[in-house]
């Protein structure tokens, strides 16, 4: 029998497991996120479930579940929705560094926290300036505020805020998703469409199933 | 034409080293219900997912040999008929429901919704599911408020709805206690007297001895042995798959050639019990 | 006795039947509109503060939708969570920007603040128009349950694959929360805490939620198979067991007159300025 044909077949007929993937990825920026308060941390771990999914199954599912995730955090908070935007791009960037194999190595993994908190500070600060004048929501508002009265003028002020909190929040979060990449099973990988990149630096024995288009 | 006809088969799985299944070769005639046995890690799954379909398109591998489904090669199969043609249950009973419907009406409904059964129709053949498994007081519940052996019920049901002729069953026990365990085993045999043909992977030695018309037995991915299943579990193919006999068969073995012999190899009580009630009365 | 409560239980029982073989009613006539005429007319409710100057306007829309809230039968439900929604995000936004927006007219000084009038009134502003939209959002949350708008989205055509992937995503969370909670109690009965310093609490968080994950990942290949097994990627048409009735023409004569009302604000807003 021969193999040529099963990869189009299979994606005609079963076709990978994304769509499962993704409402647990919507499902674990959830939970993160409510775990971390639970505990008291002072982050926000509630995008591991988009870069997992950004990095086990591409770019756009990534996206697709910081959007889902990013709208039902904005039914009790609608300023939020403006920052859907960063989620998206926290998708997009985690399928983008998958394909080059980053999430194989420790080193690059926690290298790639930096383009992260990236676009959740500077990117994030940005849009709250513009968009709500220096203050939005949360925690993170009255830390701006704080150092506003402190003399700090409120564009810096947003800067000082957010950078070093997106920092302090997305290096444990690439953590957990190396980490989790490295537990999961052989078979599950085989399914996924970036599945192969962590095949591939499993088992050199291994037969790969690369995309063939 | 048979059901199944699998000829010298082997699967290695994409991301294994060792083949799942090796040079198998079985055929499976329609109407009976084929009790699959062997120790863990012997392939039993693995034929299952094969005969089903999920081989080699869901779980990628290495696939040799020819296999026929319905008198078709299983590669000219679209997987969406086959997945109509074969139901399938198995051993989660937490993974096997949608989460999508709020009552076990809906979500046994649900299949037929996917295959465009009229609303009128889907009424009626979910009813008379219900009524013959005997889930009238759980249709309104919420499925995802249900017991381990109240979801396997209704993952039962659902399949049952579709009416498929053709059913495999892996180990759909192992997850329930006793009493829930009998519940299923009660589906299992109405289901093979409606003339079903099934394939049924379990452990539950006794129970399989009660329901199986054959046997097919396996170890570390070789089937070892395929007949009725009285002849199979009073033989030694037994003892070479390494999977525990009925009690009273090994029972009756222990008395072979013993003044107390039986005159016949029992695998289930009832046979024991007429094997042995004579001599209690005389 | 025992007859005939085992027929009262067979008239309940098909009386829910009989239910599905007519359109779906939450019996009550606000909660009945079509799914996403409510959406669309509430979004419009929500948007229609942000073009009319003051704080009046957006005051009587977060009445408005109390007052609807009651129409529809929800009040119970609604309005304790709203008023909630009023002092854990509300008020925090106004005293934020009452607190630290730079202004001209300072009213007093407490410490290092110097609220001024402007930051009050801007405050007060900013802090309702955002009420209004969250009161949207959670009105319409009470109002249509997730399932009926999946139903209106796909008899207008969308895949359901993606209605598939929004329902599973509550249950989702619903049993991935219960697998924390439980991970969490093994774990502590290992010896994990919870509580204490920082530190502490910070080596408690992977050990929980990575089984968790992991089991919740690994469980992906099984559901795919089961709904497989129920003909999910058959390309036959579907069919419904629930059906939701067409909207009403009083239905978009409301949807009309929504907006309408955001039409005349943005006029209203432009023609207003000098």
């Amino acid at each position: 029998m021969s193999q040529d044909n099963t990869f189009s077949k299979t994606m005609q007929g079963y076709g990978r497991l994304t769509i499962f993937m993704i409402p647990i990825g919507i499902a674990i920026n959830f939970v993160g996120g409510q775990f971390a308060l639970l505990l008291k941390l002072p982050v926000y771990l509630d995008s591991i479930g988009t870069i997992l999914v950004g990095a086990t199954c591409g770019g756009l599912p990534g996206a697709l579940v910081g959007a889902v995730s990013n709208v039902l955090n904005s039914i009790t908070s609608p300023p939020t929705m403006v920052f859907g935007i960063l989620s998206i791009m926290f998708g997009l960037l985690a399928g983008w560094l998958a394909k080059r194999g980053v999430f194989t190595s420790l080193t690059m993994t926690l290298l790639s926290a930096i383009p992260f908190a990236f676009i959740g500070g500077v990117l994030g600060a940005l849009l709250t300036i513009w968009v709500f004048g220096g203050l939005a929501v949360g925690g993170g508002a009255l830390v701006v505020g704080a150092l506003t009265a402190a003399g700090f003028d409120i564009n810096t002020a947003n800067f000082l805020a957010q950078v070093p909190m997106d920092v302090l929040d997305k290096v444990p979060t690439v953590l957990v998703v190396y980490a989790i990449l490295k537990g999961m099973p052989k078979r599950l990988f085989a399914k996924l469409p970036l599945g192969y990149i962590y095949l591939d630096k499993r088992s050199a024995t291994t037969a790969a199933q690369k995309p063939t288009a | 034409m048979a059901l199944v006809s699998i000829h010298g088969v082997s699967f290695t799985y994409a991301y294994s080293e060792q083949p799942a299944l090796r040079d198998v070769s079985l055929q499976l005639e329609e109407g009976l219900l084929y009790g699959v046995i062997g120790t863990n890690a012997s392939g039993k799954t693995t034929l299952c997912s094969l005969i089903r379909g999920l081989i080699p398109l869901f779980h990628p591998g290495t696939l040799t040999g020819k296999v026929e489904i319905r008198g078709r090669n299983l590669l000219d199969w679209d997987p969406a008929h086959l997945a109509r043609a074969i139901g399938c249950v198995f051993e989660n009973p937490f993974t096997q429901i949608s989460g999508i419907k709020d009552t076990v009406f809906e979500e046994i409904a649900f299949g037929l919704e996917n295959i465009g059964v009229p609303r009128e129709e889907m009424i009626t053949r979910v009813l008379g599911v219900v009524e013959r498994l005997g889930l009238q007081s759980l249709i309104k519940k919420n499925p995802n408020e249900l017991s381990g052996g109240q979801r396997q019920k209704v993952a039962f049901a659902a399949i049952v709805a579709m009416e498929a002729d053709f059913i495999v069953i892996d180990e759909p026990t192992s997850q329930l206690d006793p009493e829930a365990s009998d519940a299923v085993f009660g589906i299992i045999g109405d289901l093979r007297k409606q003339g079903k043909s099934i394939v049924l992977v379990e452990h539950k030695i006794d129970l399989m001895a009660q329901h199986a018309d054959r046997i097919i037995v396996m170890k570390d991915g070789k089937v070892i042995g395929e007949g009725p299943t009285g002849d199979i579990l009073t033989s030694e193919i037994m003892d070479v798959a390494d999977v525990p006999r009925p009690e009273v068969t090994d029972l009756a073995l222990a008395l072979k050639g013993t003044a107390k012999a039986l005159p016949t190899l029992p695998i289930t009580r009832a046979q024991a019990f007429d094997a042995i009630s004579p001599r209690l009365s005389g | 006795m025992q007859q005939d409560a085992t027929k009262e239980r067979a008239e309940f029982d098909r009386e829910f039947v009989d239910a599905f073989r007519r359109p779906v009613s939450q019996g009550n006539w606000v909660r009945d509109i079509n799914p996403l005429i409510a959406f669309l007319v509430l979004g419009c409710l929500a948007i229609i503060p942000i073009w009319i100057e003051g704080l009046i306007a957006p005051l009587a829309m977060c009445a408005a939708f109390v007052a609807i809230s009651l129409l529809a039968g929800v009040g119970r439900h609604f309005i304790p969570g709203y008023l909630k929604l009023f002092l854990a995000v509300g008020l925090i936004l106004f005293v934020l920007r009452a607190a630290f927006e730079p202004g001209d007219l300072v009213l007093f000084r407490l410490g290092p603040l110097s609220p001024t009038w402007e930051g009050v009134q801007s405050g007060a502003r900013f802090a309702l128009v955002v009420m209004v939209l969250c009161g949207a959002l959670t009105l319409y949350a009470a109002l249509i349950p997730a399932k009926y708008l999946m139903l209106a989205l796909e008899q207008q055509g969308l895949t359901p694959r993606a209605t598939y992937v929004l329902l599973t995503s509550f249950q989702a969370i619903t049993d991935l929360a219960k697998n924390v909670r439980v991970v969490m109690d093994a774990q502590k009965s290992r010896g994990i805490e919870t509580e204490g310093s920082i530190l502490t609490r910070s080596k408690a968080f992977f050990p929980i939620i990575a089984p968790a994950f992991l089991a919740a990942m690994n469980q992906t290949e099984e559901r795919a198979v089961a709904l497989d097994a129920r003909a999910f990627s058959s390309k036959a048409p579907h069919t419904r067991l629930v059906s939701l009735r067409g909207p009403r023409p009083w239905e978009f004569g409301l949807l009309l007159v929504a907006v309408a009302g955001v039409v005349v604000s943005i006029m209203g807003a432009y023609l207003s300025w000098p």
